[in-house]
């Protein structure tokens, strides 16, 4: 009987060990002005994928500042609309972000972007006084969430490109979950999100890229949660030898300039990662540190311009510099 | 008795099993980079770029004028396009799957995947 007990017990770890054999279905799409690539893994990820995919294609039509049918639009137009539950909802999880960070993400930073020629990728540099005019209708304590309709005060246009693909993450997370899938990874335009562990059962091992190149700087192993990142690297265009990056400072309408490289973010959370990657890199080093101490729901990691590497401590745990990453100094923050 | 000399043989068995997929997983993976590319959402070719020998290039039509894709040992990239922003060209070459290609006003994608110089890795943050 022992022989038995020991026998049915290398069986069941040599099925554990078959585990990548099982299904995998991918889909790769463009939307949301990127690349995003979904696979889900078991017999329910090949109709949860067509599902996530339908999924990606509303919210893009919604949420699209530069689709004139979207929500988005109608309402920098100065219409009042009346808000779909998806837009409702990702406008109050933006706007809670918005006052945590105390405007380091603002999402009313629209009319600025513009002036900047992000939006069309007819990029200028705006003219000074143009630009502080402009800044004095960028203030998302002007968004005032009651019932569920909104009207924008004059002059005051909502962007959620800081949000959306976070938010479409967490929205595809809970579709899988839904639809009994328990292992699945979206990479939607460098915005890593997985569900569950990998299918080797082990956390999912996700690079960081370098922001000075073509390859990965660390790891980072996780077990359900999204894995974020922002940097001027991304987007950017140079005029008179000067480069200026896509992530502006709601408070100088300038490109954000706290020292850093990018910023990644690690939390349960899609729409938070995504929201508090762009802050932190308008925040810097001190700021990003005080606003982890303040809460409990999101790991860092900064790498900054002096090749320096901080990381909180929650994801110290399977953290490692790797590839480009061996050059860099690590640096872990704690409680 | 005879039970545990079933058991032992199913257990060997499927070991052996196993191993071959295994095998067969790893080996997929092990030293070839394979390039998949996509227009309108369509996968429309797939390169072993470990096999290419002779430099060579082609054309996937798209409603932008269309991509010209040049291919290298190890590598690829876009070499000419019809896209106005030209953001596909800047990139140049990629060998890795840390950074796909991407056209957008041609809807084109050019993913590297299978490379060991992603390091084990299940995906890249960036
Ligand atoms: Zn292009």
């Amino acid at each position: 009987m022992k022989h038995l007990t020991l026998a049915a017990l290398g069986l069941a770890l040599l099925l554990a060990s078959c585990a990548p054999a099982a299904q995998e279905y991918t889909a790769t799409l463009l939307a949301m002005d990127t690349v995003m690539e979904l696979t889900a893994y078991g017999p329910e990820g090949e109709g949860a994928l067509e599902e996530a995919q339908a999924l990606i294609q509303e919210l893009e039509g919604l949420m699209s500042a530069t689709d004139p049918d979207s929500e988005i639009a109608a309402l920098n137009r100065g219409q009042t609309v009346a808000l779909s539950p998806p837009v409702r909802e990702l406008l109050d999880q933006a706007l809670e972000l918005c006052g945590a960070t105390d405007g380091a993400l603002d999402i009313t930073i629209y009319p600025v972007v513009r002036a900047w020629g992000f939006p069309n990728k007819q990029y200028q540099v705006p003219d000074p006084g143009a630009l502080a005019q402009l800044l004095e209708r960028v203030d998302y304590a002007q968004v005032a969430l009651s019932g569920d309709t909104l009207t924008l005060p004059e002059g005051v246009e909502l962007d959620l490109g800081a949000v959306a693909k976070g938010y479409a993450g967490d929205r595809m997370m809970e579709l899988f979950r839904q639809s009994g899938v328990t292992c699945a990874y979206v990479n939607l335009g460098g915005n890593v999100q997985a569900l569950g562990a990998s299918p080797d059962g082990d956390p999912w091992r996700i690079g960081i890229q370098d922001p000075e190149g073509t390859s990965y700087l660390a790891v980072v192993e996780v077990t359900d949660r999204a894995v974020v990142t922002s940097g001027m690297y991304q987007r950017y265009f140079e005029q008179d030898g000067v480069r200026y990056g896509h992530i502006l400072d709601p408070d100088t309408g300038y490109p954000a300039d706290s020292a850093l490289s990018s910023v990644t973010i690690v939390s349960p959370s899609g729409t938070l990662a995504d929201g508090l990657s762009t802050a932190l890199f308008v925040l810097g080093r001190e700021g990003a540190e005080a606003l982890w101490r303040a809460r409990d729901d999101f790991d860092f990691v900064l790498v900054g311009q002096d090749g320096t590497v901080t990381i909180s401590e929650g994801i110290e745990d399977g953290f490692a510099l790797q590839g480009a990453g061996e050059d860099y100094n690590l640096e872990v923050v704690r409680r | 008795m005879k039970h545990t000399k079933v058991w032992i043989l199913v257990t060997v068995l499927l070991l052996a099993v196993c191993l071959a997929g295994w095998l067969l997983v790893l080996g997929g993976r092990a030293g070839s980079a394979t390039a998949q590319i996509y227009q309108g959402g369509q996968l429309v070719r797939t390169i072993d770029l470990s096999q290419v020998e002779q430099p060579y290039s082609f054309s996937v039509d798209g409603p932008a004028g269309g991509n010209t894709i040049q291919v290298e040992q190890g590598r690829i990239r876009v070499s000419h396009a019809g896209c106005p922003d030209q953001v596909c060209v800047q990139q140049g070459w990629i060998a890795n799957g840390v950074v796909p290609i991407v056209c957008l006003p041609n809807e084109l994608v050019i993913q590297v995947g299978g490379d060991e110089a992603e390091g084990g890795l299940d995906g890249v943050s960036g």
